[in-house]
């Protein structure tokens, strides 16, 4: 059930909830109105040096990771709680993670943990991606983190601000932002329309393009978006022609070494590529952690692909430049049982759980608040979802004060709780 | 460091005051007004003086002047900063350029404006000079917080404040505010001592570091009301406890030449009767800053294009507008338009109020077309178009348009609209749902089909009783489940208001108040619900299976401004006297539906009115409130009056828009009515929405569709409008931008063009094989016997319902030659090229 690549996940209550949508509307769409305002900008605009807009890498880790069993040990509780992993000494001082984590623990001083993160008790990706949960969200229809990025990046690329490697769920849903700031989801036909269709070749698509010239009617005083509208079909044969987004997506194009580098954990490489064309978020999902049953075995065999991949995914990014232009989030939707149950597994736990952040300039190496002796609830520092978004959002640049009005025309905030994890920043 | 700041500040403060006074009464600067052409002294036939004659209390009081030219051509100018003004007694009172008086002594004078040989005389009596007049903190002081964004929800309004201060939004809860600034913090902010040393005051007028920057000058009336107050012991109340009970404008309309400027006064009145100028205290906001901006002191200035602006004035809760009309200024000819129905009187009245003139009628060409689209949804097959422009009868047009709304296809479109917003939605892993949208999608169907009145229509879904076989509308009741879902539905759906602000403050655009919000939630307090047996069906995992709703009898909600329980009472309504056994749905139904009430018919008519002509008269169409004014107010009123006394058939309101001569203007603007972007002077065209332009598709490359978890049988359907939910999985859909019905905005359909919609038509596996199917339109072409230039022909009429010109005939024609060895390569082509042309789809 638990398989690691794979798309479908199980959770307990028997709802897969990964994939069930593999449609993506390419949310990066860029509105006419948006491009034409870019392009008046632009025009008044003195030309400055091009600054690169910060990205975010998000990895959901869907079940709800056991956060004793990973940046929270607890080596002197009793044993029905500690569990059977030890901690071991990370690069930093004082600073100890899981023994499963050695690759982390090497270089610790890129990575910091928050331990005090208050969660809720639901299966379901929405409080982590949208700052509310998915019962708030039945009626608050609150954008997803990346929607909001894709809604604030609008018109300023030509590759989608947006970008899901897990299909679609509540958490990755633009909600009140509108069905355009969808994520582009590789899986569907927006990727698909990228490539030259193998039935029109070259010559045949440029005799429809001249055709296509020849018949429109349409007088341009009639729509004022005339204009615009043949500026994207302009652009779009380019896409079709070019195809940055494309190969961003086609490992193929990744060295041969680079490539068995990440061999077993592939999604990390195509984020890391995904983040260098320029994609302003890219959320991505790894492994099962709905550990009811033997929570031990399992992690035995997921964390070491965890380390493995979020070490890779680090340490390029630090290496090409790139570590202060992105920040990378990992979490799931909330910690575990502190005691171990009758079938060596925990169950869930929302009063306490870890997220683990990176790069994007933020302080790292360190450990961020404190959970009780027995890891049940927050003791210092105690943060909340929101909180951690927010330190996310305005890394990136983004105001986490930010507004847009939902259907009902009210202005709403993108994240409420606006405080940040001071330590971070 | 500590020690020294109260010196620099002190010092600081003497060095701000003497110049900061004289600036209370300096004008906007003088070049803002040079481009006005103002009238000679011979043009001017009189003026008149607003008011004639008025009283001023106290020093903190002034009064507006306006001053009106009436000009020998009848129009009217306004002079009230372009005047001259004497006063009587110069020790009594002083006027400012703008016209604004403020008083300095006791005693009763008069004012003279003076315009070339014009001349107006107003009285003035001051009063209470040599008194320090008691202060209200809500009446006097919030305004203030108000006027300078202090309490704004971008800053100390917002929930939990700015920088640990917090001030209700908009200063809707003074009491609270009150206790905030005198006593949190143990009254750090307030110093009643040595007033000037207030943070309150330090922070506000920058002389202390505040984040939100220099809101006040040291010594501009607001200081010295807030200095004033702060030494009087920062009293909450002055004894009266007055409240605003509106606020009205003077003057409420005018017409405003282009370039140039309208001075107008608010005036407050108060619950004892008495009334104050406060243009100086109330905020302004433009509705569209194109036409009309105004500033800080309700003075509006018209731009360089001509149009219509709505200008808000707030204060306190109240609000009221002063509507600007600018017209073109341009020497319109003279054109013939003869009035169809009651919409062109209307229309045309505003046409002339603004100077411009419509655009010819459209040709039958383009009319068939859009006539085709705008009511079923469908474009015209070329034997349509062909019957109806062989048709030579003078009123082929309005026979068309019966024959219309008859179709199962008109049923099936406005079905699909109506869907949209009553959330006809199954949602994610919801299987057992369809049972339930299938059903109220036929219910709507039916009720658009057999022309239900739209009071039934509405009473069927609000006052819903029983489970979703019996009582389709019933599923209205999934998605919906708290009081305050069914308030914001109810009001933003079936009145075209939106009040879900009111629900946690008082609505800042609005006179609602949370009382008038959980009033309305009261009547949806005693709804209950039952599961039903799903009669042989075993239920699984939880699903939800049947649901019966029905009026339990005892309910209410609590009004979270007071925590007491709401009474319940319809917006601007009395409270409602519920016997026992009522349903109290039935009475919010009984209010709604009254040919008296204000906002029920006009909400449909407007949202079919921005159906047919692209835009709303009030726009977004469900956003009416008196700050966001119809453009064309007359029109609204005629439209709904009529569509009350036609009994509420919707039918009967498509025929009057459709069949009006204004509907079927042409798309293409002359020089008079290019800038025209809200009287409807010309077809506004708009994109296809998603779903027609997969039916448009489908149909010109003769491909229908099947959706997945419909039958597929030739009986199924097999088009995107007939589809009940929005659970059929769909890039194409989704693309265009279809709805996921998560609310009841119709502004979650998106029309705007993307770039993925561009690609998708342009280089999809889905369109090329729509294009290449056996059987499909290019297969079909290619064994059709009759000449390729009349197959050709024939493929724009499927398009575009025109002829092609030689130029594309001649293109076409080549490309067929070039493709001599696959014909079926060189028709894929031409309708490939056809469908992603901009006239493909926009209609016109």
């Amino acid at each position: 059930m638990l398989s690691f690549q794979g798309a479908k996940q199980g959770f307990c209550d028997g709802i897969s909830r990964r994939n069930f949508m593999k449609i993506g509307a390419f949310g990066a769409g860029v509105t006419l109105a948006d491009m034409l305002r870019a392009r008046a900008d632009a025009s008044n605009a003195p030309q400055a040096a091009p600054t690169r807009p910060k990205s975010a890498i998000m990895i959901y880790l869907p079940g709800g990771p056991s956060h004793m069993d990973m940046y929270d040990l607890k080596p002197d509780a009793p044993a029905e709680f500690r569990g059977e992993f030890r901690p071991i000494q990370t690069n930093v001082a004082g600073a100890q993670i899981c023994e499963h984590f050695p690759l982390q623990a090497a270089m610790w001083d890129k990575f910091a943990a928050i331990r005090s993160i208050a969660s809720v008790d639901e299966h379901s990706d929405s409080l982590v991606m949208t700052g509310k949960s998915q019962r708030e969200n039945m009626t608050a229809n609150h954008p997803s983190f990346g929607s909001v990025v894709s809604r604030v990046r609008n018109g300023q690329s030509s590759v989608p601000a947006y970008v899901s490697l897990r299909g679609m769920s509540r958490g990755t849903e633009p909600g009140f932002l509108g069905i355009q700031h969808r994520p582009f989801s590789p899986q569907g036909p927006g990727i698909e329309n990228l490539r030259q269709l193998t039935t029109v070749s070259q010559d045949r698509m440029s005799d429809r393009r001249s055709m296509l010239e020849t018949f429109d009617g349409l007088n341009r005083e009639v729509d004022a978006n005339a204009a615009g509208l043949d500026n994207f079909t302009a652009r779009a044969f380019e896409m079709v022609s070019s195809g940055g987004v494309r190969n961003a997506l086609d490992l193929a194009r990744e060295g041969q070494a680079s490539r068995s580098r990440y061999q077993g954990v592939e999604q990390f490489l195509t984020a890391r590529r995904l983040v260098e064309a320029g994609v302003g978020c890219v959320t991505m999902s790894i492994g099962g952690w709905d550990t009811h049953g033997q929570n031990f075995q399992a992690l035995r065999r997921q964390l070491p692909q965890v380390d493995k991949g979020l070490s890779l995914l680090v340490g390029d990014l630090h290496e090409r430049g790139l570590l202060n232009d992105t920040v990378v989030v990992m979490w799931g939707e909330f910690g575990r049982t502190p005691r171990v149950n009758n079938n060596a597994g925990r169950d869930h736990w929302s009063p306490v759980m870890s997220a683990l952040v990176a790069g994007g300039g933020m302080r790292m190496g360190q450990m961020i608040g404190t959970s009780t002796a027995r890891g049940e609830r927050p003791q210092e520092r105690r943060y909340y979802v929101p909180q951690v978004l927010s330190t996310l959002y305005r890394t990136i640049g983004i105001d986490p004060a930010t507004t847009f009005l939902n259907g009902t025309g009210r202005p709403i905030h993108i994240v409420e709780n606006r405080e940040l994890v001071s330590e971070l920043v | 460091m500590r020690k020294y700041l109260p010196a620099l500040v002190l010092g600081l403060g003497a060095l701000l005051v003497s110049p900061i006074v004289a600036q209370g009464e300096k004008t906007t600067p003088k070049k803002d007004f040079d481009a006005i052409k103002l009238p000679t002294a011979a043009e001017v036939k009189e003026l008149q003086g607003f008011p004639s004659e008025f009283k001023l209390t106290g020093e903190d009081d002034s009064r507006q002047l306006i001053v009106t030219a009436i000009l020998q051509n009848g129009s009217y100018q306004d002079l009230s900063g372009d005047s001259q003004y004497e006063i009587a007694d110069p020790k009594i009172a002083r006027v400012t350029t703008t016209g604004r008086v403020i008083p300095l002594a006791n005693g009763s004078t008069s004012i003279t404006a003076k315009f070339g040989n014009s001349r107006i005389t107003v009285k003035l009596t001051s009063e209470a000079m040599d008194q320090n007049l008691p202060i209200s903190f809500s009446n006097h002081i919030v305004p203030i917080f108000t006027k300078l964004g202090c309490n704004g929800g971008g800053c100390h309004g917002k929930s939990g404040g700015q920088n640990g201060f917090a001030l209700s939004l908009l200063g809707f809860v003074p009491e609270l505010d009150y206790m905030t600034l005198v006593k949190e913090n143990r009254g750090r902010r307030l110093m009643v001592t040595s007033p000037d040393f207030s943070m309150l005051l330090t922070k506000a007028s920058g002389q202390m570091a505040h984040a939100g920057g220099k809101r006040m000058d040291v010594g501009s009336d607001e200081y010295k009301l807030i200095r004033r107050w702060i030494a009087g012991g920062t009293p909450f109340s002055d004894g009266k406890d007055l409240e605003v009970t509106k606020i009205t404008v003077f003057p409420e309309q005018r017409i405003i030449n282009r370039n140039n400027r309208q001075q107008f006064a608010v005036i407050a009145h108060y619950s004892d009767g008495t009334t104050v100028d406060v243009t100086q205290r109330a905020q302004y906001e433009s509705n569209d800053p194109d036409i009309a901006v105004v500033d800080g002191s309700a003075l509006v200035r018209s731009l360089e294009m001509s149009g219509e602006a709505a200008i808000m004035a707030r204060y306190q809760g109240s609000v009221a507008t002063f509507r600007a009309t600018v017209p073109s200024g341009l020497k319109i000819p003279t054109y013939a338009f003869g009035h169809r129905t009651i919409v062109d009187k209307h229309v045309q009245k505003k046409w002339q109020e603004l100077g411009i003139v419509p655009s010819d009628l459209a040709n039958d060409e383009t009319f068939v077309r859009r006539v085709y689209h705008d009511v079923t949804g469908t474009l015209p097959t070329p034997k349509q178009v062909k019957e109806f422009l062989d048709n030579k009868s003078a009123d082929k047009r309005d026979k068309l348009i019966d024959q219309l709304v008859e179709t199962p296809e008109y049923s099936y479109y406005f079905a699909n609209r109506w869907a949209d917003v009553l959330r006809v939605r199954r949602g994610v892993n919801n299987p057992q749902r369809a049972f339930g949208t299938f059903a109220f999608h036929n219910w709507i169907r039916e009720s658009m089909a057999s022309d239900k009145p739209y009071d039934q229509f509405t009473r069927e879904i609000l006052a819903a009783i029983g489970d979703e076989s019996k009582a389709p509308p019933t599923v209205w009741y999934r998605d919906l489940q708290k009081p305050e879902q069914f308030v914001d539905d109810a009001c933003q759906l079936f009145l075209g208001v939106r009040v879900a602000c009111a629900q946690c403050h008082h609505h800042p655009y609005e006179k609602w108040s949370q009382d008038d919000y959980w009033g309305m939630a009261a009547f949806f307090s005693q709804i209950g619900r039952k599961p039903g047996a799903n009669l042989g069906v075993a239920v699984q995992n939880n699903a939800p299976g049947r649901q019966i709703v029905f009026n339990k009898g005892t309910g209410s909600v609590v009004n979270t401004r007071n925590g007491k329980t709401a009474v319940m009472r319809a917006l601007d309504a009395p409270p409602v006297d519920l016997k026992t056994g009522d349903d109290p749905r039935t009475h919010l139904v009984d209010w709604m539906v009254d040919a008296k009430n204000p906002f029920f018919a006009r909400a449909v008519v407007n949202r079919y009115w921005a159906h047919f002509f692209g835009k709303g008269l009030v726009d977004p169409v469900d956003d009416m409130r008196v700050t966001n004014p119809p453009s064309n107010p007359e029109l609204l009123d005629a439209l709904a009056e009529d569509f009350i006394k036609n009994k509420f058939s919707l039918k009967h309101l498509v025929k009057q828009l459709v069949k009006s001569r204004s509907y079927q203007l042409s798309a293409m603007p002359n020089e008079f009515n290019k800038n025209d972007k809200k009287a409807f002077a010309r077809y506004y065209p708009r994109r296809m929405s998603a779903e027609v332009l997969f039916d448009a598709v489908s149909q010109v490359t003769n491909s229908p569709a099947n959706f997945a978890g419909l039958p597929t049988d030739r009986f199924a359907p097999n088009r995107a409008i007939m589809l009940p939910d929005e659970s059929f999985p769909s890039y194409f859909l989704d693309v265009f931008g279809r709805p996921q019905r998560i609310s009841a905005c119709e502004c979650e359909r998106v029309a705007e063009a993307n770039l993925a919609q561009v690609l998708h038509l342009l280089n999809s596996q889905e369109i090329q094989t729509k294009l290449s199917r056996l059987g499909g339109r290019s297969d079909q072409m290619v064994k059709d016997a009759r000449p390729d230039r009349e197959k050709v022909a024939e493929l724009f009429v499927w398009a575009f319902g025109r002829q092609p010109s030689v130029a594309q005939m001649d293109v076409a024609m080549t490309n067929i030659e070039r493709n001599a060895k696959s014909r079926q390569l060189a028709y894929e082509n031409i309708i490939w090229a056809l469908i992603n042309t901009k006239e493909f789809i926009l209609v016109q």
